[in-house]
């Protein structure tokens, strides 16, 4: 699964930044079309959610979905499957 | 179903400001209702005035927006009138401690059954940050230029006091705990109260120096201390500091309660 910010919803608040425990939200650079930093994602296939969401059939992890207070993170499917480009950090 | 098939993706994104914790507390919200198992028929969401009561109108379900401060008659009606009805209100503190402080205590003694949660953001965010009666002692806002000097309400304590079955206290950082919480209000029979403090970055914060808003979720999570932590400094002696406010499940008790679900 594909980790996605929704730019038509993010209204640029940085606190996915501050609750990731993986520190996958970094703060955005550069305003969007709408004038709002986004921000950007590192290496979003180090997200528990990301890697073993399907194989345990239940959301991991998620403490940024509830806390972006604009609805704007969500998983996506990926087609086709990419392979994990990083190792899994112990 | 997750949460998020329980939003009007309609009315999406919400008129709340950037970083506004009450998008945090409707996630939540919205996740122990679905994890309750409830289907929208038999749902409904009850909320006053202000901009935490603007809640209702982005969820998929039957719901009143009521008048400023009172969301629980309203609520009461509708559990009486239809006890198999499953009710959740949503509230500010304003909305909840100030103009409708009266049936906030009334249905606490009722033990009625719903579960309210309550965002406070500790002062009035839709008229432009007026100070409320949780406002605490120092904080500057619109009718407190100087700081407010009159002691705050402690909304779980008047929960407790006034004889709610089940009463909670998390902030919009403790996003899991402040769920889990809610979750257990729903499943408790009676009245269940669960406050969330939540920042309004746009009133509160920007007037009381938090910068960003992430700085007063950092305050939130630095200030909040476990009910249990206290009482074990306090029984070492050690003095706690007066900003700091107590998190946690708070009550939780059986006493007879009004409108269940037979
Ligand atoms: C009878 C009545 N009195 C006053 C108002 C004005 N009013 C609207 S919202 C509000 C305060 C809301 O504060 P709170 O409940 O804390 O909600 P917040 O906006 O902070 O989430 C007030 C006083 C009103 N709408 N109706
Ligand atoms: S689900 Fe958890 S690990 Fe994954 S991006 Fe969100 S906060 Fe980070
Ligand atoms: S928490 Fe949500 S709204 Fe805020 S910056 Fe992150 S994605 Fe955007
Ligand atoms: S004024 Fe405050 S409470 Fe109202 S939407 Fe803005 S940040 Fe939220």
């Amino acid at each position: 699964m594909k980790l996605t910010i929704d730019e038509t919803r993010c209204k640029g608040c940085n606190l996915c930044t501050k609750v990731c425990p993986y520190k996958i939200f970094v703060e955005g650079k550069k305003p969007n079309l709408r004038g709002i930093v986004v921000p950007d994602l590192d290496r979003p296939e180090r997200c528990a959610n990301c890697r073993l969401q399907r194989l345990y059939g239940r959301t991991l992890c998620g403490v940024c979905q509830l806390t972006c207070p604009d609805q704007a993170i969500h998983w996506e499917d990926e087609q086709p499957y990419e392979p994990m480009k990083v190792a899994i950090e112990y | 179903m997750t949460f998020e098939d329980w939003f009007r993706v309609d009315r999406l994104p919400h008129i709340y400001c950037a970083g506004c914790g009450n998008g945090t507390v409707i996630n939540c919200t919205l996740a122990a209702v679905d994890e309750m198992g409830w289907n929208k028929k038999e749902t409904v969401f009850v909320s006053g005035i202000g901009c935490s009561s603007r809640a209702p109108g982005y969820i998929m379900t039957d719901s009143l927006h009521t008048t400023h401060g009172r969301a629980l008659a309203f609520a009461t009606g509708v559990k009486l009138a239809n006890p198999a009805l499953n009710i959740v209100v949503f509230t500010g503190d304003g909305d909840l401690a100030a103009i409708g402080g009266n049936h906030f205590i009334h249905a606490c003694r009722r033990n009625i059954d719903i579960t309210v949660v309550c965002m406070n953001n500790q002062i009035y965010g839709m008229t432009g940050g007026q100070g409320s009666p949780t406002t605490p002692i120092g904080c500057l806002s619109t009718t407190t230029p100087y700081g407010s000097a009159e002691p705050a309400f402690d909304l779980c304590e008047l929960a407790i006091a006034a004889g709610a079955n089940y009463v909670a206290r998390w902030t919009s950082y403790h996003v899991k705990e402040f769920e889990r919480a809610v979750k257990a209000g729903l499943e408790t029979p009676g009245f269940s109260f669960i406050e969330a403090l939540v920042q309004c970055p746009t009133y509160f914060g920007r007037r009381n120096k938090f910068k960003e808003v992430t700085d007063q979720v950092e305050y939130l999570k630095t200030h909040a201390i476990l009910r249990a932590k206290r009482d074990r400094l306090i029984e070492k002696g050690e003095r706690i500091p007066d900003d700091m406010f107590i998190i946690g499940e708070l009550a939780r008790r059986n006493r007879p309660a009004m409108g269940v679900k037979l």
